[in-house]
């Protein structure tokens, strides 16, 4: 999986404050992926996969509504993980996990 | 100057015409009376093949405007033309062309607001469409009606502006009455115009640079947009004087954004938009044979206000009697007079207004009415009134 990069200020456009001069006339936002918009820190829990326990069967790679999981290759075995960028803490892999790797942790998380 | 074609046009007409020759890219509009005619004599244009242009038959004005958003985000060239009700039925897209900005023409055929139903002149519907950030002209005769089609092109499309641009015409007043229109050739208003709208890099919809518009702006943004278009309403003035000096030269005929019409020695003053200046002008003439000092001054852009020329103009001038052709009730000041008391309060040597609301519905302003205006504007001055606002022309 290959992420898009996309310029930093556009990335963070609403974090560094632009005003009337920087922003785009009309509020028009120029096209980027949604790898630009960082979500992740919508939300109080998020899930931590216990990479023991994880089978790589892909119930939560599929089951994301936001695509934060991502597969990674440990040991010749596939495994996955949250990338917290993305992840809002829907909590919906811990409920679809079948061997309970997931969990789902209070936390309070900041993202760059 | 460009040896004009002479032509016999109603002021419906005469926009008509001018959109043929513009020949925009998309017109989406939905008939109403007094506007009628614009659109009847444009489709047959599009029938004959005369123009290029795409042309929508939507199911009401709400649709037309949204289709003209639509097409106007693609960068394309869009005109249309509405009335009264379908103007209020516009309202709410209004905002969205100007948010987005868009610009897109808007040719209003000023007609009263129902109820009672009816279909003739008065600029109420033009009027309460000031604060939606569309640049707004006024024309008093076929002939402007002509002109300022092609100049609210020009105004609106400015890279530095992009606002909508409306303007309006008395309906049967000006719509429906055949006069001489002197026009322009085809090839000088395409010169004038430019083939295509230019289009400023972020803000087109294609396949090949795309984006996301009219996307949801909470409190962290909205109010920088809105003041962006604040600022290109301030900028807009200076273009539309730009504007209008070039069209001046084109076309042999003077454009200011005011007129001013034997102010120089007056005492007292009319101030209107539209058509009642003409009756003003009347007025000023026959008062000015009788030796009394009278001048009047027409607003022709409406928004952007032009303050400081106005109150250039009206400096030393004892009292004004503003013509309003607009309904506003339980209000201090007719709409046209708050304006005009905002623009010239606290400076110095400024008039007394006295503001009349006349001619609502297509009530015709009589001349005599005038000059008791006149006689009337001169006793409230005198009795040091500084702000009145009364009704005209109706049977109690």
């Amino acid at each position: 999986m290959k992420k898009k990069e996309i310029p930093i200020d556009i990335q963070n456009w609403h974090i560094n404050k632009w005003g009337t001069e920087k922003l785009p006339i009309g509020g028009a936002v120029p096209f980027h992926s949604s790898y630009g918009y960082k979500t992740g820190n919508w939300s109080a829990r998020k899930p931590f996969v216990d990479q023991e326990k994880c089978t790589g069967c892909l119930n939560c790679f599929y089951y994301c509504p936001d695509s934060a999981i991502e597969m990674q290759e440990i040991d010749g075995k596939y495994v996955a993980e949250c990338d917290f960028n993305y992840c809002k803490g829907c909590g919906i892999c811990v409920q679809h996990c079948p061997v309970n790797a997931i969990e789902w942790t209070k936390v309070r998380w900041h993202t760059k | 100057m460009i040896n004009p074609i002479v032509k016999g046009m109603t002021g419906d007409e005469a926009v008509a015409w001018a959109a043929k020759q513009i020949n925009p890219d998309v017109i989406a509009a939905y008939p109403i009376t007094p506007q009628t005619i614009i659109v009847e004599r444009f489709s047959d244009y599009v029938n004959d093949g005369l123009v290029d242009t795409s042309y929508i038959p939507v199911e009401s004005e709400h649709s037309a405007m949204s289709a003209c958003v639509g097409a106007s985000a693609t960068g394309a060239r869009v005109f249309t033309a509405t009335a009264s009700a379908g103007l209020a039925l516009m309202y709410e897209i209004l905002y969205v062309a100007s948010g987005m900005r868009l610009p897109i023409v808007l040719a209003v055929a000023n007609r009263a607001f129902s109820a009672p139903i009816n279909i003739h002149g008065e600029c109420t519907d033009q009027m309460v469409c000031r604060d939606a950030s569309w640049i707004s002209l006024f024309g008093e005769t076929a002939q402007e009606a002509y002109d300022e089609t092609i100049m609210s092109f020009k105004i609106g499309e400015n890279p530095e502006i992009m606002l909508p641009t409306m303007f309006g015409i008395e309906g049967f007043i000006v719509t429906h009455a055949l006069e001489r229109v002197d026009t322009l050739p085809d090839k000088a208003v395409k010169d004038f115009l430019g083939d295509k709208r230019v289009i400023p890099p972020c803000c087109t919809f294609n396949p090949f640079a795309v984006g996301t518009f009219g996307s949801l702006v909470l409190q962290d943004n909205y109010m920088e947009l809105k003041r962006q278009q604040e600022e290109a309403m301030h900028k807009a003035y200076y273009v539309t004087k730009n504007v209008m000096a070039e069209f001046s030269e084109i076309s042999g005929r003077n454009y200011e954004i005011i007129e001013k019409y034997k102010l120089e020695d007056a005492e007292y003053a009319f101030v209107s938009y539209g058509a009642t200046a003409g009756n003003a002008k009347a007025v000023v003439d026959r008062l000015r044979e009788k030796g009394e000092k009278v001048g009047t001054l027409k607003i022709r852009l409406y928004r952007p206000y032009p303050a400081s020329d106005i109150y250039e103009a009206l400096k030393g001038i004892k009292a004004v009697s503003v013509l309003d052709r607009s309904a506003t009730f339980g209000s201090p000041a007719t709409i046209a007079q708050g304006d005009l008391a905002a623009a010239l309060y606290g400076k110095e040597d400024v008039p007394t207004l006295h503001g009349y609301i006349n001619g609502l519905g297509g009530r015709v302003l009589l001349l005599p009415e005038i000059e008791q205006i006149y006689e009337q504007s001169k006793n409230y001055h005198e009795e040091g009134k500084a702000l009145t606002q009364d009704w005209i022309g109706y049977r109690r």
